[in-house]
């Protein structure tokens, strides 16, 4: 009996010297960097997930799959846009997948979930679309690759402003980034001497727009400032405010709800529907060629760039860039981050700098859905060039 | 004036959308006490099928709908044969746990032929349009629905109220064994009225389309309302279905015009009040086995 158990520790021990001994330099080497996506791949949501999927791989087919002599891996992670989802998911691919870096996290409640995750394990996480201001907070590890959503509705009522607009209308969906951009537009309005004649805050749930559409009407606008989530909510929403003649009547100006990889979803309701982000489809730079004619070619002659493809797309860069800034070192989330403040880049939306906030210095642009060539796109109408991000949230 | 007059209007569209798409599980649940939660499916599969007939393969409206309807109808009369003749004598957690599996079916088969996205739909030129009344315009469109739907629904009460078939469905949902008894075909006529029910959830599904966006998850995003209806309506009543639909629809269309925060609310408390006030549907009803 005493023999027996000294031969299992003696050939327990040894099994554990050979699993140490055998990861040696050369296997590190070779062991390559993983990268976690998590986002909508299904649901309502799954354009901006598919979006996602297409600015990483068109990334990786136009620079490689290698950065700092070290290989990229990219796992996807299906979250359905669902917070707890997102947060189990983030856990598993930390613990059990030992990624790197994570990025993702379509809508601020994802990445709000998250935050005490990253926090604990120190890993630097790209947010591809939520630009509610308070995030950035909420983790020293959240690098902004979309936009602080300040800036479009505050550009949305300066513009509206000097296009001579005075009576403004707020509607947006009822949650926390709605309520941020209505505060935005209202001060920002009310600041340029604008008059507000209507807040509304829609639910999330709400199925027909009609009664919005009937209520901005009567509040006789000449300007209506709208976030709603893509997907259905836009689409019915812009529908409605179609079917009451006001997309043609009033200047509407929104974000994200119209991309150009979404209008195959509307009819010509949405003509004239306006919008301020920092990209277009449209814009005409060697990098966001390169870009379309990629994403072309790898999946068919319909797709076009997004914000949330740009948003993808840029996460890649800068991640690549956070490997290549750390070659010889082992991986720190902290000196990762470090290594890439006040880095500049040419983007397909524009020249792009990370400030000492983590959040982007980039173009804007004001967008008009127009028809060209019997197909609907997003026109650049006017540029605002390299935007300061407001200081962060107290 | 104009304020009243829209709510009245759209509600009143809204609520025979949802009327369409609720009363054959009203009248379904009432005959054979089957919990339907794949009802709404029908619906979405008949939105799908009339605006691809209509957006892909160029066919008129009112014809894709009607194709659409019968090919729907013909559909479920297979999966009641194949599928909820076994549920009959189940219980109804089985009833519940199997036509909910049916929707993640119809949820994924809809992802998987249409794309995860809204299935973008168009109007005919004939319906894109807005028409004045003088003293305000309508949409063209929400009109036709309000047409189409009352005379649906104005049939639907002949049938049931007038002829014999329906003298035979009102005695089978009253007391299905008596009726049985008394000679009535009653697995038969079930087999009749599901399919007919089906049908008009896909009519609901197609005319609803440009007012309710089709996607995948269109069976449950609907569930909840279709439920109340069937809740609130009593079993087997047409009538009732139809008055409950359009008070939802008009109390929703006010809820928020008036509340837009809270319009995600007035309709619970609706269903909270009525229930408590009128347990036995909101005109009563007979009582039944």
């Amino acid at each position: 009996m005493d023999g027996l158990q000294h031969r299992i520790a003696a050939s327990l021990a040894f099994a554990v010297m050979a699993a140490l001994a055998t990861p040696d330099a050369h296997a590190q080497a070779e062991a390559p960097v993983k990268v976690g996506i998590v986002g909508p791949l299904t649901g309502p949501f799954a354009t901006t997930g598919v979006a996602f999927r297409q600015g990483l791989e068109a990334y990786a087919a136009l620079h490689g799959d290698k950065a700092g002599g070290k290989r990229i891996e990219v796992i996807y992670r299906d979250s359905a846009a669902n917070p707890t989802t997102a947060k189990t998911l983030t856990e598993e691919l930390l613990v059990k997948d030992k990624v790197k870096m994570l990025g993702g996290y379509m809508l601020t409640p994802e990445a709000v979930a998250a935050a005490p995750v990253v926090n604990e394990t120190k890993t630097p996480l790209f947010l591809f679309n939520a630009s509610t201001p308070v995030l950035l907070k909420m983790s020293p590890y959240y690098m902004r690759m979309g936009q602080h959503m300040h800036i479009p509705a505050e550009l949305g009522a300066t513009w509206a402003r000097q296009q001579g607009k005075s009576r403004g209308y707020v509607a947006v969906a009822d949650y926390l980034p709605g309520h941020v951009v209505e505060g935005a537009f209202v001060a920002k309005f009310e600041a340029e001497g604008g008059k507000i004649v209507g807040k509304d805050r829609i639910p999330l749930n709400t199925v027909d727009f009609a009664p919005f559409a009937e209520r901005i009407a009567n509040a006789n606008p000449d300007v209506l400032e709208v976030f709603i989530t893509p997907g259905a909510p836009a689409v019915g929403f812009i529908k409605a405010l179609a079917a009451r003649g006001l997309t043609q009547k009033i200047l509407i100006i929104g974000q994200g709800e119209a991309e150009d990889n979404d209008l195959h979803l509307f009819d010509d309701a949405v003509l004239n529907f306006h919008s301020i982000i920092y990209l277009a489809g449209s814009l005409d730079n060697p990098e966001n060629n390169a870009l379309k004619d990629k994403l072309r070619q790898k999946f068919g002659p319909e797709t076009t760039t997004s914000a949330f493809t740009i948003g993808a797309f840029d996460g890649l860069h800068v991640m690549y860039k956070m490997v290549e800034n750390l070659a010889g070192k082992p991986f720190d989330g902290d000196a990762a981050i470090k290594s890439v403040i006040g880095y500049a880049w040419q983007s397909p939306r524009g020249p792009v700098k990370i400030d000492a906030n983590r959040e982007l210095v980039q173009n804007f642009y004001v967008r008009r859905v127009e028809k060209v060539g019997g197909k609907l796109q997003n026109t650049v109408i006017k540029t605002f060039s390299a935007v300061d991000p407001p200081p962060p949230a107290k | 004036m104009t304020v009243a007059s829209f709510i009245l209007l759209y509600g009143l569209s809204y609520g025979l959308v949802l009327c369409l798409i609720a009363v054959g599980l009203v009248v379904t649940m009432g005959l054979m006490r089957v919990v339907n939660l794949a009802h709404g499916a029908f619906a979405a599969i008949g939105g799908y099928l009339s605006t691809g007939l209509m957006v892909e393969a160029g066919v008129a409206l009112p014809l894709a709908i009607v194709g659409a309807v019968v090919a729907v109808g013909l559909f479920s009369l297979l999966v009641e044969r194949l599928v909820f003749v076994h549920l009959y004598a189940a219980p109804e957690l089985d009833q519940m746990l199997l036509t909910i599996g049916l929707n993640f079916l119809a949820i994924g088969s809809l992802t998987l032929f249409f794309g995860p996205n809204v299935y973008p739909t168009k109007l005919p030129p004939y319906l894109a349009g807005s028409v004045d009344f003088g003293f305000r315009t309508f949409e063209v469109y929400r009109l036709a629905v309000i047409v189409v739907g009352l005379a649906v629904m104005a049939g639907l009460f002949v049938v049931f109220e007038l002829t014999t078939i329906g003298a035979q469905l009102r005695a089978s949902v009253d007391n299905r064994t008596m009726a049985q008894a008394a000679g009535i075909n009653v697995p038969r006529l079930f087999s009749l009225t599901f399919a007919v029910g089906s049908g008009l959830a896909a009519l609901g599904g197609a005319i609803g389309a440009p007012m309710l966006p089709l996607e995948p998850t269109y069976p449950f995003k609907y569930l909840i309302l279709v439920l109340i209806i069937v809740a609130l309506s009593g079993f087997g009543r047409i009538k009732d279905a139809l008055g409950v639909s359009i008070l939802i629809g008009i109390a929703e269309t006010a809820g928020r015009y008036f509340w837009p925060e809270a319009s995600g609310f007035v309709i619970y408390v609706l269903l909270i009040v009525l229930i408590v006030w009128r347990r036995d549907g909101l005109f009563g009803r007979r009582a039944s086995s």
